[in-house]
This record gives structure tokens, C-alpha cells and sequence, in this order.
């Protein structure tokens, strides 16, 4: 691996330089503030694409149902027009439905363009929010970052009542996209009960961006379907359906075809592997991820919940072998079980550079609070050796060994 | 960051969407109008007319309802609608990262220790009935075991905001010992509150008998503090306006309450600030170098999911500095127990086994590659951060 070809390597530290000036930890400089929060702002394209991809959806849904009815009113009266004998009344009594018809559809329309409204604020909510981040309100902003995250992952894990009260009660519901996974939970909850039909209806509602993206969804869905005609016996029923929904699968899907047709020969009691992984109930849920998986596909949200994403680049960038030292601090996340079994599957991080940290303070020595070496090799920060020789009538007591010796016995370590 | 182009791309967004909704409106009107004058023809007809006449006000409504060109009409605002939403698209696809998760190693997150997480999370936030909710709802009855003991401290801090400082008494001498070996001075501080609370309330008299009974225990060792608290007697009902005003500013409650909460927080064995925070912020700051490491090594899927350890470093701020890194300036390696870090007689410091290359193997004495100075192997000693 060339780190020098990344944006971020430091490829002027790769030799060491010349004159060295007598500071500790120097060479790194961290982002300033605000490049960081640029960056970090980068990040949120779930966070402004989910409802714009929602009021899209509103849009084009709208459209069409006018498009479809008004094509449907001016039909009427072609075919009024081409019939025969008619009488006026039927003509008036025809007409003044067409006209009751068209003003259902402006309450329709106008209703439309109401939640279409609604959705482009929220739209504009994110973008205001976005906008609003700087250096005085960072924390609070921080803060509602972390409930943003917290809530995505509830709702992909269907905890919805807890979803909606954290959004609720910090008062973040523009932020966060709880009524499009409530489209996803009437689907769900449907495939946990093992019925298809609202998950069918979904995928034609979507028909063209499935298709557009490969998608084979709708055939697992239909594949469900037919093993379950089969559990039930219903061979002829089952065959039926077969010709009429799976074959149009056979061009792109042959072997997952011919591999579910076989069941009509085993049945659901069968001890065949292949076959009895079929009958299984957790090809349900099987279903319910996949489906989970088209749901976030189409409306551009990444496939891992946000929070599954931010831990792991968080605990990778945390993750030293110090953490599972006894004495790690409990500031640090990783000295918890918990974290540590996160982090467990994840890469060490990397330093290019020293960062010492005393012992006794917790804060970094660096320039301003250059590193004392006692004696014996233990090394504390000059703020901390201060602070305890000047109680201690100059005298200093290594906190790890016991060791007294005098302030002015200590020398200060250059770390380049 | 591009915001503001963001923003005046979603503009023409809504406009054509308002564009487009208006127009349809129009062709709902204007096919209405067609009708309902054809309905007023028909009406006002003579009973006494042909049926004739009546087929030919329908062909002629017929003909005028294509000639409004329903399609045609409403057709163009919807193309320029559809190109307007597709590019928003576009531009946020350029403008941000259109897929963090590029970084994302495939490896599985036990989801009983994430909702243990987040409920701990939510209880140490005070946040009790979210956490109880999650608890329920995913199904993890032990994960609310935190939730008791953060009770107590947001039951003492909730005091501690209408300024009674009873409860936070009471923890402090129930825990004495334990707080000893903090070496905090939590008691004196909210005793000092208190005392100045009394003052501008109550006067001077109440204030001297709450500090015979109360500081004078912490004369021996903070006698600068009683000393300048007895001072502030003189100043009573005009506190604000003495050498003492110091005395009244809110800060110290707020410092007092952070002061608590990290005790609390020690006491339980548990972190100041929230890990989870910590975690997700850490993230926030290493994921766009992380980012731009999974595309330099897109092609190297294999190696992305296997490597022991970063190539490059995430910088993070020194709030998420939590243990000694020493990187040897010559080798670039991190040191380890194998390979510690030494202290040459200049102070400078190397990792021994670059210490070992310059001497040859302890062989003879070398130069400091920072300083020209002299040194042998003996003379070096090891360093403990
Ligand atoms: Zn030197």
C-alpha cells in the first residue's frame, strides 16, 4: 500500500528532519474546525436524497392519477359522442357526472400539491439544517447528529415506537424519515405474517426503477408464493402459477426456476437439504431482508444502518492495542466489553506520528506541556510535575512505582 | 461546501413543480368549462329538437376537448420538471459522498450489543423513557440495568438545578470513602453555593451560622477558600458590588454540576462522556480519510477486508487521544513491549530496535540522526509514558 498517494498521507514526514526543535509530539496538525465540519457535512447525501427521492415519488404518483383521470374523462365523451341512440337526459345525467368527476380530481390535485408541499419543506428543512452547522452551535449540533443516527437505525430494526418518540421529544421529525419507513413497515409486517400481496403491490408501484436496477425481488416473492402452494398440496394450483407468474422469470433465472419446480416432486416434508432449506421459515425472513434492502436501495440510502457505518470507521480509528490493556481509561469507549467485541473483526489504527498522552492528566503532551522523564524512565507531562512538586515542597512521587525524587532531577524528552 | 448552489437547484426544483401543478390545474379547468357549456347547450335545447342536434353538440365538445391537446400541454412542464429533479440528483451526487458505506467492512454487528449500547446510551442521557421503550421494544430486559443507577444521578442533578443541594449531600456521605480517593473537593464547593445562596437570601447572620456548621470542618486544608468566603460577610446585600462579585456568577453552579456528574459517572465505573458520542463522533472525523483509502483501494477488496491494520492514519482530535503513541522518527513504527522506546543521552528519543541498527548491534557507539551528538547502546535507557 503507497500512503503517499492519498490526499491525506504526510509525505514531507517520511524523512526525518534536520533540526529537530526541542518539542514533544510536534508534526501533526489536525484539521482545522471548520475543514472538518465541511467534510463531515460531505457525509449527509442519505440525509437530503431520502426525501427528495420521497417528494419525487409524491410528484410523479400525483401525475399521473391526473394525467390517467383527465385521459379517462375526455374518453367518456368520445365514446358518448360515437354511441347511438341517446337520449338527453342520458347526455345531461353522463355530462354532469364528467363534471363531478373533474372537480373530484382539482380537490385531488389540490390535496396532492399540499403533501407535495409538505415534502419539499421537509426537503428544505435538511437543507436549512445542513446550513445551519458552525463553530457556536457545534455541539448541540453534534448532539442532534447522534439522534439522527440513532433513529435511522431504529427504524431500519423496526423499532418504530422508540423511533418516533426520540424524533418526537428532541422535536428533530423533519430530520429524520419515519413516514417513508412507515411505507416500509406495512410491507414488513406483512412478510412477518407470511402474506405477499403487499409486497407485490409495492414492487409493481416501483415496477420501472426495480427493473432498471436488476432487481429479482418480485420473482423471490413470487417463489415464496408457489413453495407455498406446494406445502399446501395444491400441485395443480401450484403448476398454474407457475406457467403464469415464475416462466416469465425462466429467461434470467433458469436454475433458481428448475430448482423450485422440483419441490412439486419432494414435497415440504422432505429431508433433501436443497430442498427442505425451501420450506424453512426463515426464507421469511430471508424475504424481509431483501426486501429491506430494495426499500434502501431506492430511495438511496446505504444498505447498513448510518450507525453501523460511523462505529466502524469510529472504533477502527480508536482501536490500539493500548485499549485492552488493564489500565486503558474509562473514557475510552473500547475499554467496555461491548465496544471491544465491536471492534473485534476491525483493523489497528495507524500513527505516523507520536501522540503521548500523561498518565496523570489525560491531556497531550506537546509543545506547550512538553513530556519529564523521572529517574526511572516514567515519563509525565510538565503541567502534572508542576502542579505536584509545587505541593509537595518540590518533591515528586512517580504514581506508578512509588519513586520520590527531586523536580530538578527530571529532563525534558524531545519527541520529533 | 456548495450549499447555497444546493439550495437554488432545489428552488428551480419546487418552481417547476409549482409550474407543473398549475398547468394541470388549467387543463382540469378548461376541459370542465367544454363540458359544462356543452351541458348548458343541451340544457337550454328545445324538448321539441331533433336527436340529431344532440349528437352533434357531443361531436363538437369531442373535437374541442382534443383540440385542447391535453397531452401536448401538460407534457412540457413535466419534462422540465423531470430534468430539474434529475439534475438535483446529479448535484448532490457531486456535491457530497454519494455512498459512505464504500468503506464499510463486511463484517456483522451483533445487534443485542448494539441496542445495549443505545439504551445505555439513552439512560446515561437521562433520556429514562426512551431507554425503557427500546428495552421493551427490542427485547433486551438486562440492557436497562444502567438505567436504575443514572436515575439516582439525574434525580440528585434535577436538585441541584432549583439549587437544593440535600440529595447531593446525601451521595457524597454515602460515598465518602470512595470520593477520597478522587481527591475532590465537591463537598466544599456545594457547601460554598449553598453558603452564598444563604448570604444574598438570608443575610449575614444565616450565612455565619450555616458556615460555623458547615465549612469550618474544611478549614485545615482549603484555608484560603473559608478565608475569603468569611471575607464576603462583610459584603452581604451588597455582594454584587464587592471584590467577591466573583462569588455570584453562575459558572460555578455549571462547574459544580459537570463536577458532580463526572464523580457520579467515576463512582459507577462508567466513562464522563457517553462512548457511544465519543464513538460516533470519532467516526464523523475518520470516515472521509477512510473514504478516500476504500477508493485508492477499491480494487483490492481482498486486502480491504483482511488487513490487521490501517496503512494511514485518521486523524482525530486530541479529545479522542486516549493513550501514549510513541512512532520511532527513524523507523516509523509504533513501539511495543518488543520494541519500547529509548532515551538517548541527547533526550532525544528512537525505538530500540533503531538504536540497535546504529550501534551494529550494541557494537560501537553512533551518532544521534537529530543531533550529532555521540551515544552507546549503554547509555540509553527505556522510556514508560
Ligand atoms: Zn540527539
Amino acid at each position: 500500500m503507497e500512503m503517499d498517494s492519498l490526499p491525506n498521507g504526510n509525505s514531507a514526514a517520511a524523512s526525518p528532519p534536520q533540526n529537530p526543535t526541542p518539542a514533544a509530539a510536534g508534526g501533526m496538525t489536525p484539521f482545522p474546525k471548520l475543514t472538518q465540519l465541511t467534510e463531515a457535512l460531505k457525509l449527509e447525501h442519505q440525509f437530503l436524497r431520502v426525501p427528495f427521492e420521497h417528494y419525487k415519488k409524491t410528484i410523479r404518483t400525483n401525475h399521473r392519477a391526473v394525467e390517467k383521470e383527465i385521459t379517462s374523462v375526455i374518453s367518456n365523451v368520445a365514446d358518448v359522442s360515437d354511441s347511438e341512440n341517446f337520449s338527453k337526459d342520458d347526455a345531461v345525467n353522463h355530462l354532469t357526472s364528467l363534471v363531478s368527476r373533474l372537480q373530484g380530481l382539482k380537490r385531488k390535485l389540490e390535496e396532492g400539491s399540499r403533501t407535495e408541499h409538505l415534502q419539499a419543506q421537509k426537503c428544505r428543512a435538511r437543507l436549512n439544517h445542513l446550513e445551519s452547522a458552525d463553530a457556536e452551535n457545534l455541539a448541540e449540533w453534534n448532539n442532534t447528529r447522534v439522534k439522527r443516527i440513532l433513529v435511522d437505525y431504529m427504524l431500519r430494526m423496526s423499532y418504530y415506537e422508540t423511533a418516533e418518540k426520540l424524533a418526537e421529544s428532541s422535536n428533530i421529525q423533519d430530520l429524520v424519515d419515519i413516514e417513508v419507513f412507515q411505507e416500509a413497515k406495512k410491507v414488513i409486517d406483512a412478510l412477518q405474517n407470511k402474506e405477499v400481496a403487499p409486497a407485490l403491490a409495492w414492487c409493481s408501484d416501483n415496477k420501472s426503477r426495480l427493473k432498471k436496477s436488476k432487481s429479482k425481488f418480485e420473482f423471490q416473492l413470487r417463489l415464496q408464493e408457489f413453495i407455498e402452494l406446494v406445502r399446501g398440496e395444491n400441485n395443480l394450483r401450484a403448476i398454474t402459477y407457475a406457467r403464469k407468474y415464475l416462466a416469465p422469470w425462466g429467461a434470467t433465472h433458469m436454475k433458481e426456476l428448475q430448482r423450485v419446480m422440483a419441490t412439486l416432486a419432494f414435497k415440504s416434508n422432505t429431508e433433501c437439504t436443497t430442498y427442505k432449506a425451501l420450506f424453512e421459515p426463515k426464507q421469511w425472513d430471508f424475504l424481509v431482508d431483501q426486501f429491506k434492502q430494495e426499500f434502501c436501495k431506492l430511495y438511496g440510502m446505504t444498505l447498513e444502518p448510518l450507525l453501523n457505518i460511523y462505529l466502524q470507521a469510529g472504533l477502527s480509528a480508536l482501536n490500539t492495542p493500548y485499549c485492552y490493556e488493564d489500565d486503558c481509561t474509562k473514557e475510552d469507549p473500547l475499554s467496555q466489553e461491548s465496544f471491544r467485541k465491536l471492534a473485534s473483526p476491525l483493523p489497528y489504527s495507524k500513527q505516523h506520528h507520536s501522540k503521548l498522552v500523561c498518565y496523570i492528566t489525560k491531556e497531550l503532551m506537546d509543545t506547550e506541556n512538553p513530556p519529564q522523564v523521572l529517574p526511572n524512565g516514567y515519563v509525565y507531562s510538565t503541567k502534572a510535575l508542576e502542579e505536584m512538586a509545587k505541593k509537595n515542597n518540590g518533591k515528586i512521587t512517580c504514581p506508578r512505582t512509588g519513586l520520590v525524587c527531586n523536580y530538578s532531577d527530571l529532563v525534558k524528552a524531545y519527541i520529533s | 461546501m456548495e450549499l447555497s448552489t444546493v439550495k437554488d437547484a432545489f428552488d428551480r426544483v419546487t418552481k417547476k413543480q409549482k409550474l407543473s401543478c398549475s398547468k394541470s390545474q388549467e387543463v382540469i379547468d378548461q376541459v370542465g368549462l367544454e363540458i359544462e357549456q356543452t351541458l348548458t347547450k343541451i340544457q337550454s335545447v328545445d324538448d321539441t329538437s331533433f336527436p340529431i342536434d344532440l349528437k352533434s353538440i357531443l361531436a363538437e365538445l369531442k373535437v374541442k376537448l382534443n383540440a385542447i391537446g391535453l397531452q401536448s400541454q401538460l407534457e412540457g412542464p413535466q419534462k422540465e420538471l423531470n430534468s430539474n429533479l434529475s439534475k438535483y440528483l446529479k448535484l448532490l451526487e457531486k456535491v457530497f459522498n454519494p455512498d459512505i458505506s464504500k468503506a464499510y467492512r463486511n463484517v456483522d454487528f451483533d445487534h443485542h450489543i448494539l441496542n445495549q449500547i443505545i439504551a445505555s446510551h439513552l439512560y446515561r442521557q437521562g433520556l429514562f423513557d426512551l431507554g425503557d421503550c427500546l428495552v421493551n421494544e427490542a427485547g433486551e430486559p438486562e440492557a436497562s440495568a444502567l438505567g436504575s443507577q443514572f436515575l439516582e444521578m439525574y434525580q440528585i442533578l434535577e436538585a441541584v438545578r432549583i439549587k437544593n443541594i440535600e440529595p447531593a449531600l446525601k451521595w457524597i456521605s454515602a460515598n465518602r470513602e470512595a470520593l477520597k480517593q478522587n481527591s475532590t473537593s465537591l463537598e466544599l464547593k456545594l457547601h460554598r453555593l449553598q453558603f452564598v445562596e444563604i448570604l444574598q437570601k438570608k443575610g449575614r447572620a444565616d450565612a455565619l451560622v450555616y458556615a460555623r456548621t458547615h465549612l469550618a470542618p474544611f478549614a485545615s486544608i482549603h484555608l484560603d477558600e473559608i478565608q475569603k468566603l468569611m471575607g464576603s460577610l462583610l459584603w452581604a446585600g451588597k455582594l454584587e458590588k464587592s471584590p467577591y462579585a466573583e462569588l455570584l456568577i453562575p459558572a460555578h453552579w455549571d462547574n459544580m454540576t459537570e463536577e458532580l456528574t463526572r464523580q457520579f459517572c467515576s463512582l459507577l465505573g462508567q466513562s464522563y462522556q457517553s462512548p457511544l458520542t465519543v464513538a460516533i463522533a470519532a467516526g464523523v472525523e475518520g470516515l472521509p480519510t477512510l473514504l478516500k483509502l476504500a477508493n485508492v483501494m477499491a480494487a483490492k477488496k481482498q486486502e480491504w477486508q483482511a488487513m490487521k491494520q490501517l496503512p494511514v492514519p485518521l486523524e482525530l482530535g486530541k479529545e479522542f487521544q486516549f493513550h501514549s503513541i510513541f512512532v520511532c522518527p527513524v523507523s516509523r513504527e509504533q513501539a511495543s513491549e518488543e520494541n519500547p522506546p529509548m532515551l538517548m543521552p541527547c533526550l532525544h528519543v528512537l525505538c530500540k530496535q533503531s538504536i540497535m541498527k546504529l550501534s551494529k548491534s550494541s557494537t560501537r557507539s553512533f551518532k544521534c540522526p537529530y543531533c550529532p551528538a555521540d551515544a552507546s547502546v549503554a547509555q540509553c535507557r527505556q522510556l514508560y509514558f
